[in-house]
């Protein structure tokens, strides 16, 4: 029975170790002085009362930002989504007639389906390339360090400059790929790549898995490297092979770092708007019009903010129901700690 | 950063002349970064000359009516904007302008004022918007390969079967020189030079009024057949394809390129940028001769309850003097004074002449949705153009665009 003296051995000592990393990687601040700093201070000072009191003090400023710049906002895009409130001129109350437009605007809902096809393809390529990046950067070697630095560069590269470079590569008359293809002699004539949907959207897809997979790539890195040692050691010596090996230890033990993976992944191709911009302009024929894109066009160029507005709470809405679904299929699997 | 070095130099300038007459006034102005040339000249030049003063903000094209709603919600608007004309019937209806009609029908030259400009800036019989700068959209050609490929250079195409066969005998050069250019995915680009094509031959797009979508016509059929057969034949560079208008003017100015639809503003750009272009200027024909242009510019717009009117007016009036108007002209926009563009035009390149008359006789379309149906480069229209030159189905293309058109005005505001 290995396998399942395997799955016992795992369980704890790998779930001791994830348990610490939320905490690393998620708000070092408020964490850290919350829970270890503040307490034992306050404990001194006075009574339970007003060591919760403190414990408020010190998270204050972070409270103060998130409320300024999110909370605050958040409750003015919903305020203005019940109005018809143009760029210009007099704004006035109308109840729920935008979200009543929003249910037969037929474009804003294609643009999703556009949104939520990108998203999978854009996932599934992104993760195809960062997890064997992953694997193969892990481990100590020769030039590990070198070839870390050449994967994660594009990340650091904002993703409008990037857009901009990309599109200058795909140009069919001054960029790189048509024209070096023609000079190679491997097309005869200059292929616009950028002119069709199936080409367009899959060099899309190829730069945005330039650009992302790196980031990725260290985020699921940091989940392999915590996963201890001993483990793979036993597993191999009960005769495991590297499949099972995978299938059984390093999945499970990376559930949390795949999690945030997935979740940070999912939610930046939802909102994904730079390239399609940039590049495309949602085109060929408005083919590639994200949601974004479509609560930018409705906003700033036909000057409907309390639309726009209203757009964005639905866009939402449905964001953080995605989350919850990831977290959800992604959680401590059950009798575990 | 060229915009933002003239802008902060001509800041210093009105500070340093505001000292020497403190009781002026000193009202703000704002334009487009298309007026970045002859703007800050006319505003330097009225500052030297007057008691009162004008500061002037220079604003990415992109941003100028986002930024001036924004503006004008929190109560910063400027005094007075230089707004892109087609824009005047939006701004009017959402009640952001003041009336200047009592103004406006005092002036002596009023009836000699450009009337597209005056057409546009007209809503509901009151007038909120005065012609300021002018753009006219014209054919232009380059001489040197007309010549190199056999063909008269002094001679430019008066009509499609001409423009379609000169095309070919330039594309003929072979190498990198391609016979014809238009921007085939700019929708702004296309509404300038490419619906001249159609009204020279009768057409229309727009009803006059604004109210109808009009795409369903013979002549709207023959223009793209035109354009079409030019990419059939492989006359155009295929960059076209996916071209937003980031090549409208630079694709004719590096040299390869025979005939390109393009506007008054090239003449200037040609002139300074790229002297070593030889080429010509004529009007966009129809299909069997006659011509038509899109008049184009800045209307000259003034912020609903400013206290500064006076100045504004008196700036206005010195633009529209003989002196304001050879400025205008010289640094790259059309004389907007029909009675006097002869003489503000007469020591500047002869090539501004044809360009002067296409915006004399030329037309705007109406629309208080313009950039929803037009400019927006995810509109109808921008949709349409591409799929009519590029794709298969133009007839579905047209019918599409037609009812989206017709919807987009259906659904506007109506005050």
């Amino acid at each position: 029975m290995p396998r399942i003296a395997l799955r016992n051995s795992v369980g704890n000592p790998g779930e001791g170790v994830l348990g610490q990393r939320p905490n690393s990687i998620g708000h070092p601040a408020m964490t850290t002085i919350a829970t270890t700093t503040a307490p034992p201070r306050a404990r001194r000072l006075v009574g339970a009362g007003r060591r919760q009191w403190i414990g408020l003090l010190y998270v204050a400023p972070a409270v103060a930002l998130v409320i300024v710049f999110f909370v605050i906002p958040l409750g003015m895009t919903a305020w203005m989504s019940l109005h018809n409130w143009p760029l210009m001129g007099e704004h006035f109350y109308i109840g729920f007639d935008n979200y009543v437009a929003i249910l037969r605007d037929t474009r804003f809902w294609n643009a999703l389906k556009f949104t939520g096809y990108y998203t999978v393809i854009v996932t599934i390529a992104i993760f195809a390339v960062a997890f064997p990046l992953a694997i193969f950067i892990e481990k100590p070697r020769p030039l590990t360090n070198l070839y870390r630095t050449f994967f994660f560069m594009p990340a650091v590269v904002g993703f409008a400059s990037a857009s901009l470079l990309w599109s200058w590569l795909l140009n069919v008359d001054s960029g790189l790929f048509s024209p070096a293809a023609y000079e190679l002699g491997l097309i005869d004539k200059k292929f616009n790549l950028l002119a069709t949907f199936q080409p367009a959207f899959w060099s899309i897809i190829a730069m945005v898995v330039w650009k992302v997979a790196g980031f990725t790539m260290i985020i699921l890195m940091t989940g392999l490297q915590s996963i201890p040692q001993d483990l793979q050691e036993a597993a191999v010596i009960d005769g495991a092979g590297p499949l099972a090996r995978f299938r059984a230890i390093t999945l499970p033990l990376m559930r949390r770092t795949l999690a945030l993976a997935l979740i940070l992944s999912v939610a930046g191709s939802i909102l994904a708007f730079d390239q399609f911009y940039i590049i495309l302009r949602g085109g060929p024929r408005n083919q590639t019009l994200t949601a974004v894109y479509w609560i930018f066009n409705q906003s700033f160029v036909s000057f409907k903010l309390g639309y726009g507005a209203a757009l964005s709470m639905v866009l939402l809405v449905i964001l953080v129901a995605l989350s919850l679904v990831q977290l959800w299929l992604l959680r401590k699997p059950e009798g575990v700690d | 950063m060229r915009n933002l070095i003239a802008k902060l130099a001509l800041t210093a300038a009105v500070l340093g002349s505001g000292l020497g007459a403190a009781a002026a006034d000193t009202a703000n102005i704002w334009v487009r970064a298309d007026g970045s040339n002859f703007m800050p000249r006319i505003v330097d030049a009225y500052n030297k000359a007057h008691k009162d003063q004008i500061k002037l903000d220079i604003i990415p094209n992109a941003e100028i009516i986002p930024k001036y709603g924004a503006a004008a919600a929190g109560g910063t608007a400027p005094d007075a904007l230089s707004l892109d004309l087609i824009y005047t019937p939006s701004f009017a209806a959402s009640g952001q302008l003041e009336d200047i009609t009592d103004w406006a029908k005092s002036l002596p030259y009023f009836a000699s004022l450009s009337p597209a400009h005056v057409k546009t800036g007209t809503y509901k019989d009151h007038i909120y918007g005065l012609p300021f700068s002018a753009d006219a959209s014209v054919l232009i050609w380059n001489k040197k390969l007309f010549k190199q490929a056999g063909l008269d250079p002094e001679k430019g195409p008066t009509n499609w079967a001409e423009i379609a066969a000169d095309a070919e005998k330039v594309n003929a050069l072979g190498g990198n020189i391609k016979g014809f250019y238009f921007s085939g995915n700019c929708g702004g680009c296309n509404i300038f030079t490419f619906t001249p094509l159609i009204w020279a031959s009768g057409g229309d797009i727009l009803s006059a009024d604004g109210s109808k979508a009009t795409l369903d016509s013979p002549q709207l059929r023959g223009a793209i057949d035109l354009y079409r057969s030019m990419v059939k034949k492989d006359l155009v560079p295929a960059g076209a394809q996916t071209d937003t208008g980031a090549n409208f003017f630079a694709a004719f100015a590096a040299g390869n390129i025979g005939i390109s639809p393009s506007g008054a503003f090239a003449i200037g750009a040609l002139n300074t940028q790229y002297p070593n272009i030889d080429y010509g200027v004529t009007f966009l024909p129809g299909k069997d001769g006659g011509w038509s242009s899109f008049a184009g510019g800045d209307n000259f717009v003034v912020t609903k309850g400013t206290k500064k009117l006076a100045v504004v007016k008196e700036f206005l009036d010195f633009a529209y003097s003989l002196e304001g108007q050879t400025i205008l002209a010289k640094y790259g926009s059309l004389p907007v004074r029909g009675d006097i563009a002869k003489d503000a035009l007469k020591d500047l390149d002869p090539r501004y002449q044809i360009a002067a008359e296409a915006m004399a006789k030329g037309k705007t379309p109406y629309s208080v949705v313009f950039n929803d149906l037009i400019n927006s480069a995810n509109g109808p229209w921008t949709q349409m153009i591409n799929e009519v030159f590029f794709g298969d189905d133009v007839d579905g293309a047209i019918a599409n665009a037609q009812e989206t058109m017709q919807s987009i005005i259906d659904q506007a505001p109506q005050k």
